[in-house]
């Protein structure tokens, strides 16, 4: 029905189309000089990595000077660090937070219990909502070393305590764990509606065949959610590298830098903090690049494998 | 529903499950009830390492503590003006977006989704943007922190999504009726897309109440909200208390103090979202991906 | 639609109202300004203090106060005057050494020196003190000095080692002289308490590295004197050194490392120990030393329960260079004027009342004693404080700083070591005294290269990554998780990577 308005219309004049649709077209202005003005300006805004910035002038830069920024931060091994330091948190999060609410969202389809499915979930989507400042500010107290719950824990067993905020080798671990805690409750959600979408013929037709409700698991409910989790495997990778920029920048501290110094932190740290403008913005366009290249590939691959693109 | 097995092995898989569930559960709740015990608890107490789950001494202190501090209460009125400026605003610029852009037969219709696409590929990085909002004259006013946010794109996919998927017959029924656009969005459309609209109103809400960073780099002391406040105690940079009376008191009450403000803080997201869950459930699932 | 059209336009329109930039110009009144105050907060600024109200009042002008916590001065400030949109008409507590002259050389500060004719008072005061020389070396390369400074007639020793004099007499240690002197009285501390750490830092250890690095022949990290973060400089050969890999800085960590390795120095030194908890450990014996200011003794004091408790500042340690303190010059941070404050049709008169508010002859005794007849009575030529400073446990100085808002380093603009020793005890003159005898203790803050705006930035851009791994390395050694004998050769040649040499260099040819 709609295809056939749509193209009856398609013909018609533009005078007469924007007769009929001027209001339409009204309600776009605001909304397009928006992005024009917030998502465009700040994107040519990049040509910053090439010009060089001058104190309240123009925040295009005043003058070129090519690559002079890109080489210096190639020869730079602070950057070099924050590089290595995001894929391998990205990475690391990826592989050890992906499977977490799959899991969850199968375990959870098999309560049967109807009430306490749904107390579990209401409570499990909480922490999504919290603040990521709240959710340092709580693991602050709890891994204190002097006042915190695991440290008090720890001096229990006779053992001393342990600074775990600072330390680096527990950066990552904290960050992680962190994150799974917020997110695996909400991410589930997604599949809990593919699962609540699978025909229940199918089990059925298992049970016939004599599979268990473990066996079930497998046979029926994870190859039928398989589209969406390598969606939402695709979507991940396309924003591999964005971590959590405001996260990192909260529990960054000088001696657990050399794991918690990521590029946004470090872009952060020389730009807007040591104002090396231009310097920060090429780093920033650098990442930027690799992204859209990311995004793009998870994109491609997408249309590939499930015959449709993401975006 | 599956009809109920009660072999050996789905008994095992009941334990398994179950087991999980209540320890995910309890992973979740825990860390505030730790938080409510410590903001309820003799600073003493506290010290001596007593206090787990439940508060030891039972002391209403920090909480009084901190409704003495006038900028305890800036922070959180400049909060609840971001919060709700921030929404409406967002709401009413991503639905004059979404609605024109559910209409494919619009000129241009193509363009305009790839502008929003691109976007979302490539946007102009944290230095780029700062200078940006500086230039308009926004740093140190309250504007910042709400018009840069005004769309976000993901948000404006959901609920394109959703309206592409509203049957088309009511509203041509009511075009026929000599209704314009401008009364079909307010009064057709947007009664039947509460869901959609509840659940970004939500992510709005959520991300306008608890932003700090942008409140960092932009504003003024006097504008800072509550997030930025309790960031400041968090690390250390603001000491709360009366520092005058050097007492060693001090230290431990502001561990009360700083699980109190953390309280306070998260209770009205934490009140107000069950009240939006069966909204946004379902919003979730209509618009997400693939809509 | 019309109607919700209408109020989105009417809620623009109030937003706007909100939007509208800080005070706007009028003939009459009060005059207006906003002005940047770096928070510590060990002292939280007050509006209420008395010295604030009165020097406000003094001018006739209504401030606009923007407080910011120290941690975040720097970025903020940075920021307002990168951009100049929402820049304060006034920045308290800066220099022109680091960043800022980058900034400055590109015109984002008002060179305050071509407008001397409007700061009367500072110049009298440069004038009474004979600081015409010392004034002279903050001019940059073009010849122009961009900000108001602080004056000191003569430098003191404000702070120093602090330790528990009680128990040094009760296990019959003399006052120590020397590093290991310190280390023999930790390790005994430590024998009696092995749960307590002897000895503590305050707010990081950058308080404990300005402090006792030079007695090691050198200063660096975020609070080096001379800004530059991984140099230090060479007082005999006149010119800098990258003292970030020396060996003076090998033998600092390796006097260090022991201390934390036989727990004698407290493992939570590496996080921002806040005023309260510092006072804390001090007070209940879980440390005995530290490095920190003769006027927070009194607090901790007050708050301690211990019999006989008695804290004593000693006279700066001697380590391999000698026994030297923390360098000081006799102009310190001060007042800045952002480049738009300029374009303001009153910034004549803004000029004149910061100029009058900090330097005037009344002002400057204002923010050090507050106001006669109400914090103190003048007994001939003798200053008298009132008898509730008087008998504040924390201390006059201390006191004042909390109830009066007299005596921050932030708004004191001028110090006079005769009316600074009347905040103080005997005790206190003594120790100065002391230190003054041992000779050239507190030694000069090295000159600034005049760098132009180009090598600013290149010296910017190499600074950055060398203090980071600096930090990382140091606390890296001092913790034992990178070991002096088998790491230290990686460390030099990372630095080396990092082109601390040149950096070094840069810094020499400009001087």
């Amino acid at each position: 029905m709609r295809r056939k308005v749509d193209a009856a219309i398609g013909k018609t004049p533009f005078s007469k189309h924007f007769q009929r649709f001027w209001q339409l077209y009204v309600m776009l202005i605001l909304p397009v000089a928006y992005f024009i003005i917030f998502k465009y300006l700040p994107m040519f805004g990049n040509v910053l990595a090439f010009r060089r910035f001058r104190p309240g002038m123009s925040l295009y830069g005043t003058e070129w000077v090519g690559f002079r920024y890109f080489k210096m931060f190639l020869g730079d091994t602070a950057f070099w660090q924050a590089f290595r330091n995001t894929i391998t948190l990205s990475l690391l999060n990826l592989a050890l937070t992906f499977p977490l609410p799959i899991i969850f969202a199968v375990l959870l389809n098999e309560v049967q219990h109807w009430a306490f499915k749904k107390i579990v979930q209401t409570v499990s989507y909480m922490p999504r909502f919290i603040s990521t400042v709240v959710v340092i500010a709580i693991m602050g107290e709890l891994f204190s070393p002097s006042s915190g719950l695991i440290n008090n824990l720890r001096s229990t067993f006779g053992l001393g305590p342990i600074y775990f905020m600072n330390e680096p080798e527990y950066f990552r671990p904290l960050y992680i764990f962190s994150g799974a805690w917020q997110y695996t409750g909400w991410t589930a959600i997604i599949y809990l509606a593919s699962i609540s979408g699978i025909n229940s013929e199918l089990y059925e037709a298992a049970e016939i065949d004599g599979a268990n409700r473990f066996q079930q698991v497998f046979s029926v409910t994870l190859p039928s959610i398989l589209p969406t989790i390598m969606v939402m495997l695709i979507l991940e990778v396309g924003r591999l590298l964005s971590l959590g920029f405001e996260k990192i920048l909260l529990m960054y501290t000088p001696s657990n830098s050399a794991v918690s110094d990521i590029i946004d932190t470090l872009v952060y740290r020389v730009g807007l903090a040591n104002q090396n403008y231009s310097y920060a913005t090429a780093i920033g366009l650098f990442s930027g690049i690799i992204g859209v290249f990311l995004v793009a590939g998870a994109n491609a691959l997408s249309k590939r494998l499930t015959g449709d693109g993401i975006y | 529903m599956k009809v109920k097995d009660t072999s050996t092995s789905s008994k095992i898989m009941n334990v398994i499950i179950y087991t999980v569930m209540v320890l995910s559960l309890l992973a979740c709740l825990l860390p505030f009830v730790y938080m409510l015990a410590l903001s309820l608890s003799t600073p003493q107490a506290i010290i001596q390492r007593k206090v787990s789950f439940w508060p030891v001494g039972w002391d209403t202190q920090a909480y009084r503590q901190i409704f003495t501090y006038p900028n305890f209460f800036r922070a959180y009125g400049n909060t609840l003006f971001y919060t709700i400026f921030g929404t409406f605003i967002a709401l009413v610029m991503t639905i004059l977006f979404a609605y024109p852009l559910s209409k494919t037969c619009l000129r241009g219709h193509k363009a305009l989704t790839k502008m929003v696409v691109i976007s979302m590929y490539f946007a102009g990085g944290m230095i780029p943007n700062y200078l940006l909002v500086s230039a308009l004259n926004l740093t140190g006013t309250r504007l910042a922190m709400l018009i840069p946010f005004a769309i976000n794109q993901f948000n404006l996919i959901i609920l394109v999504n959703f309206f592409k998927a509203l049957p088309i017959e009511i509203e041509e029924a009511a075009l026929i009726d000599g209704l314009g656009y401008f009364r079909i969005l307010p009064r057709i459309i947007l009664p039947l897309s509460t869901a959609a609209i509840a659940t970004i109103g939500l992510y709005y809400a959520v991300f306008f109440w608890n932003d700090w960073f942008n409140g960092l780099i932009y504003l003024n002391t006097r504008q800072y909200p509550v997030m930025l406040f309790l960031r400041n105690i968090v690390n250390g940079t603001m000491v709360l208390g009366n520092s005058s009376s050097a007492s060693t008191d001090t230290a431990s009450l502001s561990i009360s103090v700083k699980s109190a403000v953390i309280i306070t803080s998260t209770l009205p997201i934490i009140i107000l979202y069950p009240f939006l869950q069966k909204y946004f459930v379902k919003g979730l699932t209509v618009g997400s991906i693939k809509g | 639609m019309k109607k919700a059209l209408v109020i989105v336009l009417v809620a623009l329109m109030a937003f706007s109202a909100f939007a509208s930039p800080v005070a706007e110009v009028k003939e009459e009144g009060p005059l207006k300004f906003s002005m940047y105050y770096s928070d510590n907060a060990t002292l939280p600024f007050k509006e209420s203090w008395l010295a604030v109200q009165e020097a406000t009042k003094s001018v006739n002008a209504e401030i606009q106060w923007e407080i910011i916590p120290i941690a975040d001065y720097s970025t903020k400030v940075s920021l307002a005057l990168n951009t100049q949109t929402n820049a304060p008409d006034v920045i308290l507590y800066q220099t022109t050494t680091g960043e800022n002259a980058s900034l400055a050389l590109n015109g984002a500060i008002v060179p305050i020196s071509d407008y001397s004719e409007w700061t009367p008072c500072w110049n009298a005061m440069v004038e009474k003190y004979g600081m015409e020389d010392d004034v002279e070396l903050l001019k940059l390369q073009d010849g122009k000095r961009y900000y108001l400074p602080s004056l000191t007639d003569v430098p003191f020793y404000d702070g120093g080692l602090i330790l528990r004099e009680d128990f040094l007499k009760a296990e019959g240690f003399d006052a120590p002289k020397t590093f290991d002197d310190l280390y023999a009285i930790l390790k005994a501390y430590k024998a009696k308490h092995p749960e307590s750490y002897p000895l503590t830092v305050l707010a990081g250890p950058r308080v404990l590295y300005r402090m006792t690095m030079p007695s090691f022949g050198l200063s660096i990290g975020k609070n080096g004197s001379g800004g530059s973060r991984v140099l230090s400089w060479n007082y005999d050969e006149m010119k800098y050194f990258p003292a970030a890999i020396s060996e003076e800085f090998k033998a600092y960590l390796a006097f260090f490392g022991k201390l934390y390795a036989e727990g004698l120095l407290d493992p939570e030194m590496a996080e921002p120990i806040d005023g309260s908890i510092w006072s804390r450990k001090m007070a209940t014996g879980a440390a005995i030393a530290t490095w920190a200011y003769y006027d927070q003794i009194g607090g901790v004091t007050a708050a301690s329960t211990i019999e006989g408790f008695k804290l004593q500042m000693y006279p700066a340690l001697a380590g391999p260079a000698g026994a030297h303190h923390q360098q000081k010059n006799r102009t310190g941070s001060g007042i800045m004027f952002p480049a738009a404050t300029a374009k303001r049709a009153d910034f004549e008169q803004i000029v004149r009342a910061v100029d009058k508010m900090f330097f005037s002859e009344e002002n400057s005794k204002l923010w050090c004693i507050g106001v006669e007849g109400t914090t103190y009575t003048m007994d001939g030529d003798k200053i008298v404080y009132a008898d509730n400073i008087k008998k504040a446990a924390e201390g006059i100085y201390k006191y004042m700083q909390l109830e009066y808002g007299c005596g921050s380093d932030v708004t004191q603009m001028v110090w006079v070591n005769a009316r600074e020793m009347t905040k103080y005890d005997e005790n206190y003159a003594q120790i100065n005294k002391a230190v003054e005898a041992m000779g050239n203790v507190i030694q000069y803050i090295p000159p600034t290269p005049k760098f132009d705006d180009m090598e600013a930035e290149e010296a910017a851009m190499l600074m950055t990554p060398l203090a980071d791994k600096l930090e990382v390395w140091c606390n890296a050694f001092l913790t034992g998780k990178k070991s002096l004998d088998k790491d230290w050769n990686a460390y030099v040649a990372e630095m080396k990577g990092l082109q601390i040499e040149k950096y070094c260099d840069l810094y020499n040819t400009n001087l």
